[in-house]
């Protein structure tokens, strides 16, 4: 039998691109020839068990054989290279893993989001669309820089199109670019430049509260803005409804669009319960709106 | 001779007559009417435990020539309290004023020593003409981290007293509240009044010190007041007014960055426009309607006012 | 960017890290422990502290200074306290804290490249790198661990002062450089 290892194939466990071609060199020891009476004529290509059609051999020499495949689709692993020498049994020389991919596309759509977390905690979460799949172990990586600051990469967990950075810094145009990289290659996604406050989603407004109804057909709103002015200024959106109805009612958005923590609605019915919900967002309109606050419900006064 | 003399009150005080001996006949006047003998130890005029009510001009007259042999004035008072000083800008950056007042009279004279160093250098506090108590001091240095430290030392004849204050520049930093406040309806929208203002007149510099505003207002007949901060402007549009109900309002400013609040401004009074309520006027009210108020012009009826058959019929 | 639009954005970012700085100082000083967070603590100011640069300037000196010599006042101030304040952030015992003055710093970095954005916009040189290290080599740090204290009070009490400064500055700046680009793009909005 053979003790020692009588040949190796090269490249060794490559990887390699989906519908290209590929030829792999099995090369036997000089060794080994003198002890087994063995030949490259006599190498048998395998793709897991099953033979590789001759046509694909060449014997290079006495020790070396290669065996071609032009359209790499067709590979699986293990690759093996195997000896049936007159009068033996076959026998495995080597083997190597084979990988078959494709290079990351340029990650597109790149987007973000800044969503405040709590009254001081602001986390940027983009995302963008991976490409195809690659068919390989592809990093993505979220970059971001300021003009001469490079920031820590993001490293997505468990996926592949989104990452999230802790305690983004408001107020400097910052680049945010994605980067893919695998064996076969890598690929940036076109830079997004942005200061960060302007695509901020703000924390709904908090506290709700409404005025015990004094009046038949008015009722105050009061709440707190968990976003520092000296972050943004915020503008408002206010809706209500009759408790039971499905339909809500709006207070015109240019009625809000200004800094505040309260409104007065009227035009309601005497002695009516209604509830109320409010959103807020950047005052110039870069951003997102927030989530609709907390509900609460009031009661006019009887008439 | 005649002079002034400072008693405290509570205290026990006793009045020679002059170089007259103990046992000389003498009468004591105060203010002109005789003292009754009780008050006499010999011709030592005593008085115990004195209250303000016995300030006043004290004489002594020789018995039988009713030469005046003394007299004077006595002031009954108190020594002066720990004063209470105040120190604030409200003309930032020019300079900052000091304030003070005794906590309690001291019914006699006082006068007051203030000193203000910043860091190492003492600077002038130019007295103001009025009011009496108080003094203002012009700033050299901006955005300093020398605290002032202000000392007012307060003398009377009974004793002395002082208070020091220590702060940094930006602590004592008031602006006065905004003027010409206005609140006006705003023709056609009945849930809107209009508010504008202006920098306090003693604010030297709102170009390079901008101030930012807080406003709030309420309708006369709650007592909630709803509140917005401004960041800058001196005008703001109230878009929630309760449609026909008086409302007051008043505005407080702060410079952007440092200090406090300034006191709310003069109460302003609005209400928001409302529409003519529709009925049959005459013609020449119509007119008149027409002219006083272009927001609440409306199309004359077409039919004929009092046009019994018009109205009967229809 | 536009300079008025640097410029307004520098003017935001020095408010915003001056909103952070009152919440951050006073959880510093609370570290440090009385008399540090008392508010009439008013130590003497030593050699050390004295190297912090001061925001202390004469009223009409400040109010002539050209807009070069204005931005680059502010360039080289923030560019050695961000040295300073790097100097704290190492040695802070609490993760919480440490992590806080790490985003501080950074928001202080941002300071930096913006004003140096808008002096680069206006067509100014950017002064040398910040004048001298934070302590001239072979200083002796300070003696014990009050003093090291005294140090970081006025460190922080200077950096809240020349915020302040720099907002009335940039105040200045922006009024004199309006953010054309910003109102055109608000008008584009039907504003």
């Amino acid at each position: 039998g053979l003790v020692q290892s009588c040949g190796h194939i090269i490249p060794e466990s490559p990887v390699l691109a989906l519908g290209s071609n590929f030829t792999a060199l099995c090369i036997l020891n000089e060794s080994c020839l003198d002890f087994g009476n063995i030949y490259a004529s006599q190498i048998i290509w395998k793709i897991k068990n099953r033979v590789v059609p001759k046509e694909q051999y060449r014997e290079i020499n006495r020790t070396v054989s290669s065996v071609t495949f032009n359209d790499t689709s067709l590979l699986a692993t293990p690759l093996t290279c195997n000896i049936l020498a007159d009068g033996q049994i076959e026998q495995n020389i080597y083997g190597i893993t084979v990988t078959v991919g494709l290079a990351p596309e340029k990650p597109e759509n790149l987007s973000c989001i800044v969503h405040q977390m709590a009254r001081f905690t602001y986390d940027m979460t983009c995302t963008w669309n991976p490409g195809r799949h690659t068919f390989l172990d592809t990093q993505f990586r979220l970059r971001y820089s300021w003009p001469e600051e490079t920031f820590p990469d993001c490293i997505p967990k468990d996926v592949n199109n989104s990452c999230t950075i802790a305690d983004i810094q408001f107020f400097v145009n910052t680049e945010i670019w994605v980067e893919a990289a695998n064996a076969l290659g890598k690929a940036e996604s076109d830079p997004l430049v942005v200061d960060p406050v302007d695509i901020v989603k703000p924390l709904s407004p908090q506290n709700v509260s409404v005025s015990s109804g004094a009046l038949p057909n008015f009722l105050k709103l009061f709440w707190e803005n968990w976003i520092s002015d000296t972050v943004m200024t915020l503008k408002f959106n206010i809706r209500y409804k009759i408790v039971g109805d499905t339909d809500w009612m709006e207070v015109p958005l240019e009625d809000t669009a200004s800094p505040r923590t309260s409104f007065g609605i009227q035009g309601l019915r005497p002695y009516t319960k209604y509830v109320f919900s409010i959103r807020c967002m950047k005052e110039d309109g870069l951003g997102y709106w927030s989530d609709w606050s907390e509900e609460k419900t009031g009661i006019t006064a009887a008439d | 001779d005649s002079h002034i003399q400072y008693e405290r009150v509570g205290a026990d005080v006793t009045m020679k007559c002059g170089s007259m001996d103990w046992d000389a006949a003498v009468t004591w006047t105060a203010n002109g009417t005789d003292i009754d003998e009780s008050h006499l130890n010999g011709s030592y005029l005593i008085l115990k435990n004195v209250d303000l009510s016995q300030s006043g001009q004290y004489s002594c007259y020789e018995g039988s020539s009713w030469h005046l042999k003394y007299q004077t004035y006595l002031r009954v008072g108190t020594p002066p309290k720990e004063p209470v000083l105040m120190c604030r800008s409200n003309n930032y950056p020019k300079g900052f004023y000091c304030s003070w007042h005794l906590p309690t009279p001291t019914y006699i004279p006082n006068s007051f020593n203030i000193s203000v160093i910043h860091g190492t250098k003492d600077m002038v506090c130019e007295k103001d003409a009025v009011p009496k108590n108080r003094c203002h001091i012009r700033l050299l240095q901006l955005f300093s981290t020398v605290k002032y430290k202000v000392t007012l030392t307060v003398t009377n004849a009974l004793g002395k007293n002082f208070t020091t204050l220590t702060f940094d520049e930006f602590a004592i930093v008031k602006p006065d509240p905004p003027e010409s406040v206005v609140a006006k309806p705003v023709p056609n929208n009945p849930r809107r009044l209009e508010v504008s203002w202006q920098n306090p007149s003693s604010w030297p510099d709102p170009e390079s010190f901008p101030l930012k505003f807080f406003l709030r207002y309420r309708p006369l007949i709650l007592d909630q007041w709803q509140h917005v901060e401004l960041s800058d402007g001196t005008s703001h549009t109230i878009t929630d007014a309760y449609a026909g109900k008086e409302y007051i309002i008043q505005v407080a400013a702060k410079d952007t960055d440092i200090g406090t609040w300034s006191d709310w401004s003069v109460a302003v009074h609005a209400t928001p426009w409302t529409e003519e309520p529709k009925h049959l006027t005459t013609e020449a009210q119509i007119t008149e309607t027409t002219s006083a108020s272009t927001s609440s012009f409306m199309a004359p009826p077409t039919t004929k006012i009092c046009d019994k058959g018009a109205v009967v019929g229809s | 960017l536009g300079a008025g639009q640097s410029i307004q954005q520098t003017y935001d970012l020095t408010r915003y890290l001056e909103h952070q700085l009152r919440t951050l100082a006073g959880t510093y000083l609370n570290y440090l422990g009385p008399p540090f967070n008392e508010p009439d603590f008013n130590p003497p100011r030593l050699a050390r502290a004295e190297r912090v640069p001061s925001a202390t300037v004469d009223l009409d000196l400040w109010r002539g200074l050209t807009d070069n010599a204005r931005l680059a006042a502010n360039y080289r101030a923030y560019s050695r306290l961000l040295c300073y304040l790097r100097v704290l952030d190492g040695q802070v015992g609490t993760a919480e804290l440490r992590h806080r003055l790490a985003h501080f710093c950074a928001s202080l970095q941002g300071l930096v490249l913006s004003i140096g954005g808008v002096m680069s916009s206006l067509g100014y040189p950017l002064p040398a790198g910040p004048a001298g290290p934070p302590a001239p080599p072979g200083a002796p740090a300070a003696p014990n661990d009050f003093l090291k204290k005294m140090d970081d009070f006025w460190l922080l009490k200077e950096l809240q002062i020349w915020l302040w400064r720099s907002a009335k500055d940039f105040n200045r700046l922006k009024k004199k450089v309006p953010p054309a680009v910003v109102t055109l793009r608000l008008e584009a909005r039907g504003f």
